[in-house]
């Protein structure tokens, strides 16, 4: 009997604790990224999927077919020679705010993170760090970062056209 | 002039404008306008239930794909580009089709079935399957 009490006091308890977690998300987020080198090489994603909650965890998910460049032959070459978006059609990351006391969910303002995750892209996952930018406004948060892909990390074997591209992620969300 | 400097220019020239040739190609190439493609009907409910049952088996028959989809708004909202985005509803309430348009669909009100074509991008899990260059059919 007692050990049913404690069971459901337990219960209780994790459902108070589950409730009070705020998750934010957006189906519709943004990613750009652009070649150092060449300014032709340069994409956007407007259709990213993206929650954050305010105990730190945080994860991107994004089509590769959904990045849309200036010339459609550029967009095929991506697709089909460099990231193989057939056989990896998703890039995803998953993680968490590192410094996640200096956030205030409950209000507006401007904090800045760092966050610290596995980022998968061509089948290849990586642990990455990359500081960003979380800003509340209205109670909801705008999340910006801006970070380097190394392509011989992802084994992305783009040498020709650039070695490294600038990427930078913008999630309004609700 | 002699032969063997003709046959150079010649060789030259052919090769010059065989590259003009691919940079035209590459850079002059249109992009594809789903509005001329026929579509692969299905309901909105039905790309769903095929992506959550076997996203691979999926992926092969649908990603990159034109798609002609039928289902009922859930809601209209606008992509931080400005352009228009529409949420069609499955059975499962937290998992929408995401059809971003490439033409202004004009005024649509969540509940209204709508037919709208696209290319499907593939499918996020516990999001939704994602379709763009979305134009309506009706």
């Amino acid at each position: 009997m007692k050990f049913v009490f404690v069971f459901l006091i337990g219960i209780l308890f994790l459902g108070t604790q589950a409730e009070a977690q705020k998750v934010f998300g957006t189906r519709n987020g943004k990613i750009t990224f652009a070649s150092p080198t060449d300014d032709d090489v340069k994409s956007t994603n407007n259709e990213v999927a993206s929650r954050i909650a305010d105990n730190g965890q945080i994860t991107f998910s994004a089509l590769i077919k959904g990045f849309k460049f200036k010339y459609a032959e550029m967009q095929e070459h991506f697709n089909d020679q460099y990231l193989e978006s057939n056989k990896f059609p998703r890039a995803d990351f998953k993680g968490t705010i590192v410094n996640l006391k200096e956030v205030n969910f409950g209000k507006d303002g401007s904090y800045k993170v760092s966050v610290k995750g596995d980022l998968t892209l061509h089948g290849v996952t990586k642990n990455i760090t990359v500081a960003g930018m979380i800003e509340i406004k209205g109670g909801k948060p705008l999340a910006n970062c801006k970070f380097v892909i190394r392509m011989k990390d992802f084994n992305v074997d783009a040498s020709s056209v650039t070695e490294t591209v600038n990427a930078e992620v913008s999630c309004q969300y609700q | 002039m002699q032969k063997w400097k003709k046959t150079i220019l010649m060789i030259g020239g052919i090769g010059l404008l065989a590259a003009l040739a691919v940079v035209l190609y590459v850079f002059l190439k249109p992009h594809r306008d789903v509005s001329k493609e026929k579509g692969v009907q299905l309901t909105a409910q039905a790309l769903f239930d095929a992506f959550k049952t076997n996203e691979a088996d999926a992926n092969v028959r649908y990603l990159d794909k034109a798609i002609e989809l039928n289902g009922e708004v859930a809601d209209v909202n606008t992509n931080q580009d400005g352009h228009i985005v529409v949420n069609v509803k499955t059975n499962d309430p937290l998992f929408m089709i995401n059809c971003t348009f490439k033409t202004n669909p004009g005024t649509l009100q969540p509940g209204q079935t709508i037919t709208f074509k696209g290319i499907c991008t593939g499918y996020i899990p516990d999001m939704n399957v994602v379709i763009n260059e979305g134009v309506l059919v009706k």
